[in-house]
């Protein structure tokens, strides 16, 4: 069988969190006051356990250890998946994003970077490198954001980015190749560049389809908010 | 006591069981865990909100080339933070590098702050009312003596519309003198020419949209990746989209534009009227006209008497590619493949410009051009049209449309026609009689009739003529014999250095108004800046003087919106109406296109096509209905050489031209510091084989001499000038290459030919 670390890692939360209410419903039905009397011990394989202390870590590991883990792997998970592009394209508000993506006729920079494979795989991950497990807090708070805005349906399409996308998602791969050093102009604009006062966009067009695209009611938009096959 | 009995111990069985401490603990951590999540919430807004480098976004256009860029100007605090692309505009978002640098023209050095007069050959600081009471008086004394054509106003494609009209109407329907010119004149007056002759209306059909669709591209005397960078960033991303997709680039030069493009056809400067002809006649030769569409939309001239198409094809029979490529510098092969690829194309789109205009048979070439759209029917149709690219943010709706030239009035009109002057004073309420039929002095001319005394008191506003005019240092002279006045932002240009007066005047967004780019957009650019010290907007400075000379009654609209409405009220007299293009609706749209007539219209994005310009007859399909039959006009243009034919004395061509990080002569964008060291200072290109044999290597100073002057600058050898072609850019002041330059202009434009000057080099001994 051939399982992708995400599937293991998948597979591992239900098994945490099957485990953690397995052993809640114990913990639920265990009476404290009456181990004691009973008093006998269990055996733990390597080791064997008063009955109350065996107790009181499965009571542990119920409430505590088992949810904590849990979250952490939901999260891990939730970091990890949303590096695919199927994992961005589940909200519907960024459908136009994705769809706009792989229609090869669109000339935006994420078509082009997408039609032409000049990214292999993660394409959304790769430009906005900043919301994975790795990434930094702020774009963690954002994400969180986000998510709260999503579930509430506390959003108003089209959506607008807040904070200024980091040049640096650019300059990653283009920086110091030929092509790009050739540019006179981006000799001479190499601080501002890196300092991210002025933006790569500036000359290289729209990133994704136009905020008057996105907007319900335009021409574009039930073409954008197709769902993805 | 066991736990049955312990009321603690016993599970509740129904609600009524549930004690109200219960009910108060789960509502109170229901509570909390809202509260939590509220406050989390809460504070991410907080948090990721306070990330904001840009107060309030504005939208506003580039103040540099045609293109006209939408651009969104962030403010903080009073200042210009940041500027970013439009993506709602035309544009789609993209700027280019003069564009991204516009925070920094708002506070380039060396402003000028206050007015100043010259006084013991200086120029010392004045206030207004001393300024302008010397210039008024000037001017009256100078009406008085020797008549109002003794007046004149030399404007630009960079002043607002609302100031070029006005100025326009104070000089010609006030002073009553038809010596109103511009900068324009030296940039696209033969795209003018062209399409009127053409079309008999003025701008071009298309627009840039149609770079979206077309299948081929015909760029001829056009740099654009320089000069225009966000259109041919378009035609990039058409080809990326689209890799079918060809791009032509015909020029001299080895330019960037050549080498994106899939063909270069490098011609000898001067000739490429054969290249043009030399298609039309494969065109017809292979059969690949499109006879329905001429049959339908078109009419043949040889300029003075029609002509039908037989005999535009025995005019074609001395241009076949056989005959012309010596002259040409470009293979016949290479000729018929172009014309084929041209005709057959889904979509074919021509972009020109200075290479074309700036020449002395640029309306011939202008009209060829539009004539191997008309023969193919590549027009009309998205994708499929000629186009002219323009060099300055206002030159079209400023001055074009404004019809602020010698030989124009608004709205198409020309003062040599006695209907047109009429119904310009009945518009504007003058006398009978008030509109000169002289035609005013074109712009050589004017400074030429400075030279002589004809014209002895000048306004100039917004353009550096002592830099940009050929023979510069002919017309430098002149301006010395004349009572020369210059409304100007910065302090010291070669223009002041010869003025008598000099007015400090806001820039870009320190003042409020409306600008015309290349495809018929109209867009607004708001004021957001205090202009600085006494600075003043030269529409202020043109009622001002308005009112000193006594017609203070004609000038009554003063401020940008009362003289938009009352422009757009004059343009529904004509077939340029744009009545339906208020401010209010270019605060809140990404401009728009004329012809507009009322205000639920779009905008008309393809002209002379039914279903977007409402003047097309219903069920026309395409009607050019500027002229009288409806129909474009077909001319036959001989090709002459240019006068500035090289000979043994002068063997080289010199061609001039702009680089991307610069705009005009640099009064701007020198002043940038990561513009300024782009660019360094102007060299002379030539080509490794031409430097070889005049014993002239990279770094040396080299002297370029013309019948007309003699510049001195460093030379760089590249192979992306032609064999026999110097080229220089024309920003730099200090090489000031237009000394060189030859006084040629078009006979019909008035146009200078700045591309084709015969020079001859010699490297200068240290």
């Amino acid at each position: 069988m051939n399982l992708e670390l995400r599937q293991i890692v998948m597979l591992l939360g239900t098994l945490t969190c099957l485990l953690g209410v397995i052993l809640s419903i114990r913990t639920a039905r265990t009476r404290f006051d009456r181990i004691e009397t009973s008093g006998q011990d269990v055996n733990m394989g390597i080791t064997r356990l008063p009955a109350l202390a065996f107790a009181k870590l499965v009571a542990f590991a119920a409430l505590i250890a088992l949810p904590a883990g849990a979250v952490f792997i939901a999260n891990y998970h939730t970091f990890e998946g949303v590096h695919e592009v199927r994992g961005c394209a589940s909200c519907h508000v960024m459908l136009p994003m994705v769809n706009d993506m792989r229609d090869p006729n669109s000339g935006t920079l994420a078509a082009r970077h997408y039609k032409n494979r000049w990214i292999a795989e993660d394409q959304c991950y790769h430009c906005h490198s900043d919301y994975g497990l790795a990434g930094n807090l702020e774009a963690k708070m954002t994400g969180f954001r986000h998510l709260a805005r999503y579930t509430s349906r506390t959003y108003h399409e089209p959506i607008e980015a807040r904070v200024r996308f980091d040049n640096k998602n650019c300059l990653n791969c283009h920086a110091g190749t030929p092509r790009f050093e050739a540019v006179q102009s981006h000799k001479t604009a190499h601080e501002r560049l890196v300092s991210n006062q002025m933006i790569c966009l500036n000359c290289h067009g729209q990133a994704h389809p136009t905020s008057a695209q996105r907007t319900p009611g335009s021409n574009d938009y039930a073409r954008l908010m197709e769902k993805m096959k | 006591m066991s736990s049955e009995s312990d009321p603690r111990h016993k599970r509740p069985q129904t609600f009524s069981d549930i004690t109200r401490r219960e009910v108060l603990l789960t509502l109170g951590g229901v509570a909390a865990a809202v509260g939590a999540g509220a406050a989390t919430w809460g504070g991410l807004e907080l948090m990721v909100r306070s990330r904001q480098t840009v107060e309030r976004w504005n939208k506003a256009v580039c103040r540099f080339c045609g293109t006209g860029c939408g651009v969104m100007i962030g403010m903080k605090e009073g200042r210009v933070v940041d500027v970013r692309g439009d993506e709602l505009a035309h544009n789609k978002g993209v700027l280019c590098i003069k564009g991204s640098m516009l925070p920094e023209l708002t506070r380039i050095g060396g402003r000028l702050t206050s007015p100043k007069i010259r006084r013991r050959g200086k120029l010392v600081d004045a206030s207004w009312d001393e300024a302008m009471g010397l210039v008024a008086a000037k001017f009256a004394e100078s009406i008085h003596q020797s008549g109002p054509d003794s007046v004149a106003f030399y404007g630009s494609g960079q002043l607002l519309t609302e100031e070029s009209y006005t100025a326009n109407k104070l000089f010609k329907a006030g002073i009553r003198t038809n010596n109103v010119d511009g900068n324009p004149r030296l940039c696209m007056a033969s795209a003018a020419t062209g399409y009127i002759s053409t079309y008999g209306k003025d701008e071009p059909p298309g627009c840039y949209a149609d770079a979206d669709y077309a299948h081929f591209f015909f760029l001829i005397g056009a740099n654009s990746y320089e000069c225009h960078q966000p259109i041919f960033e378009r035609i990039r991303q058409r080809k990326r989209a689209n890799p079918d997709t060809l791009i032509v680039c015909v020029d001299p030069r080895r330019t960037k534009t050549a080498e994106h493009s899939d063909i270069h056809l490098p011609v000898i400067p001067g000739t490429d009227l054969l290249l043009l002809n030399a298609m039309a006649f494969v065109i017809f030769d292979q059969g690949l006209q499109n006879q329905s569409f001429i049959d339908r939309h078109v009419r043949f001239s040889d300029g003075e008497h029609d002509a039908d198409q037989a005999a535009f094809r025995r005019f074609l029979q001395s241009y076949a590619p056989e005959k012309v490529e010596q002259e040409l510098g470009v293979s016949a092969t290479d000729i018929r493949r172009v014309a084929y690829l041209f005709a057959t194309s889904p979509a074919t789109m021509s972009l020109w410009t200075m290479g074309i205009n700036q020449r002395t048979q640029g309306t011939s070439l202008n009209n060829m051009i539009n004539t191997l759209h008309l023969v193919t029917g590549q027009i009309g149709r998205p994708g499929a049209t000629p186009f002219s690219l323009t060099g300055q943010p206002n030159a079209c709706g400023g001055v074009r449309d404004t019809g602020a030239l010698s030989h124009a009035l608004p709205g198409g009109r020309v003062v040599a026609n006695p209907q047109h002057r009429r119904e310009m004073e009945q518009i504007w309420k003058v006398p009978e009689g008030t509109i000169s039929d002289k035609v005013g002095f074109d712009a050589v001319n004017l400074f030429r009739a400075m030279e002589d005394g004809r014209v002895k008191a000048a306004l100039i506003m917004c353009t550096n003529p002592g830099a940009t005019l050929p023979a510069a240092a002919r017309y430098q002279a002149a301006m010395e014999n004349c009572f020369t006045v210059v409304s100007d932002v910065v302090e010291d240009s070669e223009t002041q250095r010869h003025a008598q007066v000099v007015l400090p005047a806001a820039l870009w967004i320190e003042k409020e108004g409306v600008t015309g780019q290349g495809e018929r957009r109209y867009q607004l650019t708001p004021k957001l800046l205090t202009p600085p010290g006494q600075a003043r907007s030269d529409l202020e400075m043109l009622v001002d003087l308005a009112e000193r000379l006594g017609h203070g009654k004609l000038i009554t609209a003063r401020t940008p919106r009362a003289v938009w409405d009352e422009w757009r009220e004059v343009s529904s007299h004509s077939l340029y109406n744009f009545k339906g293009i208020t401010y209010d609706r270019l605060e809140k749209e990404r401009g728009l296109q004329w012809p507009c007539p009322t205000e639920d219209h779009p905008g008309t994005a393809r002209r002379y096509v039914e279903g977007d310009d409402p003047f097309v007859t219903k069920g026309a399909g395409i009607e050019f209905y500027g002229n009288h039959d409806k129909k474009a006009v077909v001319y036959l243009r001989p090709y002459t050489p240019s006068p500035e034919k090289t000979s043994m004395e002068y063997p080289l061509y010199l061609t001039t031209g702009r680089v991307l990080e610069q705009f005009h002569t640099g009064t701007l964008t020198d002043r940038i510091a990561e513009l300024h060291e782009a660019t360094g200072d102007a060299m002379f290109d030539l080509n490794p084989e031409d430097a070889r044999r005049l014993g002239v290597q990279t770094g040396d100073r080299i002297e370029v001499k013309s019948k007309y002057g003699s510049v001195t600058g460093e030379a760089r050898t590249t192979e992306a000038s032609r064999l026999g072609v110097i080229f220089a850019a024309f920003y730099d002041w200090k090489l000031l290459v237009n000394r060189a330059v030859a006084d040629n202009y078009d006979v019909t434009s008035k146009e200078p030919e700045f591309k084709v000057t015969a020079v001859s080099v010699s490297k200068v001994m240290a």
